[in-house]
Order: structure tokens, then C-alpha cells, then sequence
């Protein structure tokens, strides 16, 4: 113990408990900056798994909905050419001579023709002015029909997508926050070590202090930076 | 001599007090912050489940939406086709007609129902309104009014925010309490300055506090 130790053992006291106080602010506000993190985390992974679900329901709907869209087609399809192969028919038996024929093949074009007509009616690619052909020779625009159904999935993916990064962002803040909590309770520690401790020690914790407290700062700094 | 010494420990007797005090208030105002994160969680899984239930509901009432649709065309494209069959001169077709009329059809306008028999559910472009029978299968379960996940992560927010604004308060409190126990270690003049300034800091954070769980609980609506 040297002189100036014995003389004003107080010395350096008021440094301690000032740096004290600033560790205390900090401290207290790291753990605001935490709880907010960690509250944020949970409510972008909320969002993440919420739109999660959307996205199956969208899929099994868009799945239903295109499968039941196509059928209708194919159904439209293949009963307009029944109509065209009985109608060839029909008058291939004419030129036959086969009266009988003509007329039984004639009336099974005439099915195939009304069972596509009605089909035709009910088919959203072929009366929606966005898919449906300009002509009989053309077919519907299955590129823009596909686009378009597809583009709530794909809307819900992508806020899916953005939700999950949230979390991790905000998860890892919150991580990062607890870590320099901790490195904050050292200087708790060493701020403690050096009110206790003799005035020439105690400048020498103070300064430990004010380094782990800096790194502190800094860490927060990066943190709420990035 | 003696006074003063008496002085210290009265006031040190006072500061133990006050540390007890502060420290109940502490452990209460962190249960309290805790207990309202766990209320949000709770709320946000609620949410889930409901939207889950939700979702598996819905997609079975497309499934069966879009199984409808299609025995409705199948229904409407051979009651066309049948027609031509019935008007036609031949007999034998006639009377193919009429088998078919007699034992396909009935089966055939059940399943079809109502997508197939109401031309309600044709739209005005023609064809078939899945989107409306949908509707009606959504508004027939009746479970599915009471599931909102919605409402209950909107009510988790408000839990969220509580929390928030406790932690201020929970926080201050806690620096309270650092600031007494400061002061039962210092000397008595700074010891003086350092409790008022804890039992201040104390102080604030308990109005804080207070004042965060009064505004929260008229916001959820008060008693109601």
C-alpha cells in the first residue's frame, strides 16, 4: 500500500460509481433492445409459419382448381373430335350408299356435337377473355392461365420467405443482445472489485471496466447497426 | 459520537427495508413481464391451431367444391347429349334415351346437386360458380365462425406491447435496487444522495408500472 493509498483511501470513488451508473443505463437499455428483439422474433416467425399454412391451403385449392379446369378441356377435346370422326364417318357411309349408317353416325355427331357445345359453356378457359382462343382453330393461353393461377402461391412463398429471414434477423439480435448483457455483468463485476478494493487497484479495475464496457458499446453499435 | 452512529443505523435498518421492498416489487414486476410473453405465445399457438383447423377445413370444402363442378358437367353434358337422343326419329335411340333417362340420370342429378340442378350456379359468362358453392360449404360448418387466429395474434400484439412498456418499468425497479444497496455500502453523506436517488428511480418505475397495466387493461377493454 503506498502513501497516497493511505492518506485518501476514498480516491477514485466517485469514477467507480459514475462508471457504475453508465453501465446500469446500459445495461437497461441493452435489456429493452433484448425484449424487442425477442418480441419481434416471435412475431415474424408467427407470420412465417401463418403464411406457411396459406401457402398448403393455396396449393391443395390451385391443385383442385386447375385439375377440375384442364378435365373440362379434355373433356371438350375429345367430344368435339367424337362429333368430327362420326360426322367423317357418316359421310363416308353416305358415299357408300349406306343409308342406315349415314343416319346412325349422323345422330352420334349430333351427341358428341351437343355434349361439346354444352362443355364448351361451362369451360373458364374457353369464355374467360383473359385464357380464351381468338378462334376455334386456337387453343386457350395455358402460359397466362398457369401464371395467373399460380400467383398467390407464389405471393405467400415469398412472404413466407421474407417473414422466416425476419426471425432469423431479429433472433440473432436478440442472441447477440444477451451476449453483450453478459459481457456488461463483468464490468458489474469489476466495477464491484474496484469500490472494495485500494485506491492504486481500483484505477487499474476502473480501466479493466471502461474496456469491457466499450466493447459493450460497440458490440450494441454493430449489432443495431446491421 | 454517539448520535451520529445511532443516525447510521437506523438508516441502514430503513435501506434493508426498502431492499426487501424493492426486491418483492422486482421479482413481481419480472414475473408479471414474463407472464405476459408467455400470454403471447400462448395466443400466438392458439392462432396456429385455429388457422390450421381453418385451413384443413377449407381445403377440404374446395376439395369437395371442385368433386361437385365436375359431376355437374359430367351431369349437364349428358342431359345435352340425351336430348339429341331423345328427339332423334330412330326407336332404338329413343328408347336408349329413355333407359338412360330412367336409371342413369336420378344418380347422376344427386351427385350434381345443387352445382348441376340450380342454375344459380351458372355465372353470367357461363360457367360454373365454384367460388359461391364454396362459400356455402365455409358458411355450413358452424365451428369454423368461432376459429380466428387473426383475433388472437392480434390480442398477442397487444400482450407484445404491455410487455414492451413493463420492461421499462421492471427495468427501472431493478436499477433501484442496485442504487440501494449502493447506499448501504457508501458513507452517510453519499449514502443519503444515492437512496433518494434509488427510492426516486424506484418510484417512477412503479408508476411506470402501474400506469402500463392500467392502460393495457382498459385498451382489452377493461372489465368487459
Amino acid at each position: 500500500m503506498n502513501k497516497s493509498d493511505i492518506s485518501n483511501p476514498e480516491r477514485g470513488k466517485t469514477l467507480v460509481l459514475v462508471l457504475t451508473l453508465l453501465n446500469t443505463v446500459l445495461v437497461a437499455s441493452i435489456s429493452a433492445l433484448q425484449v424487442d428483439a425477442n418480441i419481434r422474433a416471435n412475431q415474424a416467425n408467427r407470420d412465417s409459419q401463418f403464411a406457411a399454412v396459406q401457402f398448403t391451403g393455396s396449393l391443395i385449392q390451385t391443385g383442385a382448381r386447375s385439375d377440375y379446369d384442364l378435365n373440362t378441356y379434355s373433356v371438350l377435346i375429345s367430344n368435339t373430335q367424337e362429333a368430327l370422326v362420326a360426322e367423317y364417318s357418316a359421310m363416308q357411309q353416305q358415299s357408300l350408299d349406306n343409308q342406315p349408317g349415314f343416319e346412325a353416325l349422323t345422330l352420334e355427331s349430333q351427341i358428341y356435337q351437343a355434349r361439346a357445345d354444352r362443355v364448351k359453356s361451362l369451360s373458364f378457359l374457353m369464355n374467360d377473355p383473359a385464357y380464351a382462343p381468338a378462334s376455334d382453330q386456337e387453343s386457350p393461353n395455358m402460359t397466362a392461365y398457369i401464371s395467373d393461377l399460380n400467383s398467390i402461391s407464389l405471393e405467400l412463398v415469398q412472404k413466407q420467405n421474407d417473414a422466416s429471414d425476419a426471425y432469423h434477423r431479429w433472433n440473432n439480435k436478440s442472441d447477440s443482445y444477451v451476449a453483450v448483457l453478459t459481457v456488461l455483468a463483468v464490468a458489474f463485476f469489476l466495477l464491484g472489485v474496484a469500490q472494495m478494493t485500494q485506491p492504486s487497484l481500483r484505477f487499474l479495475f476502473s480501466l479493466f471496466a471502461i474496456g469491457v464496457i466499450s466493447i459493450g458499446i460497440l458490440w450494441t453499435l454493430i449489432v443495431l447497426i446491421f | 459520537m454517539e448520535e451520529p452512529k445511532k443516525k447510521n443505523y437506523r438508516l441502514e435498518v430503513i435501506i434493508a427495508i426498502l431492499i426487501a421492498l424493492v426486491s418483492l416489487t422486482t421479482a413481481l414486476a419480472t414475473w408479471r413481464t414474463a407472464s405476459l410473453g408467455s400470454k403471447a405465445g400462448d395466443l400466438i399457438f392458439k392462432g396456429l391451431l385455429d388457422a390450421v383447423k381453418r385451413q384443413a377445413a377449407a381445403n377440404e370444402d374446395w376439395r369437395r367444391a371442385y368433386q361437385e363442378a365436375g359431376y355437374a358437367r359430367d351431369y349437364l353434358i349428358t342431359i345435352d347429349g340425351l336430348i339429341v337422343q331423345e328427339n332423334s326419329t330412330d326407336p332404338a335411340s329413343q328408347e336408349h334415351a329413355a333407359q338412360l333417362r330412367t336409371y342413369l340420370l336420378p344418380g347422376m342429378e344427386s351427385l350434381a346437386t345443387p352445382l348441376g340442378t340450380d342454375p344459380s350456379y351458372l355465372t353470367s359468362q357461363g360457367w360454373l360458380d365454384v367460388q359461391k358453392r364454396f362459400d356455402e360449404l365455409e358458411a355450413q360448418t358452424p365451428d369454423l365462425s368461432s376459429l380466428n387466429p387473426l383475433a388472437s395474434f392480434s390480442l398477442a400484439d397487444t400482450y407484445f406491447s404491455e410487455q414492451r412498456w413493463l420492461v421499462v418499468g421492471t427495468i427501472l425497479i431493478a436499477v433501484s435496487l442496485f442504487w440501494l444497496g449502493l447506499s448501504q455500502l457508501s458513507h452517510l453523506r453519499s449514502r443519503i444522495l444515492i437512496l433518494v436517488l434509488g427510492v426516486l428511480v424506484y418510484g417512477i418505475g412503479l408508476v411506470w408500472s402501474l400506469g402500463v397495466e392500467f392502460v393495457f387493461f382498459i385498451l382489452r377493454g377493461g372489465v368487459m
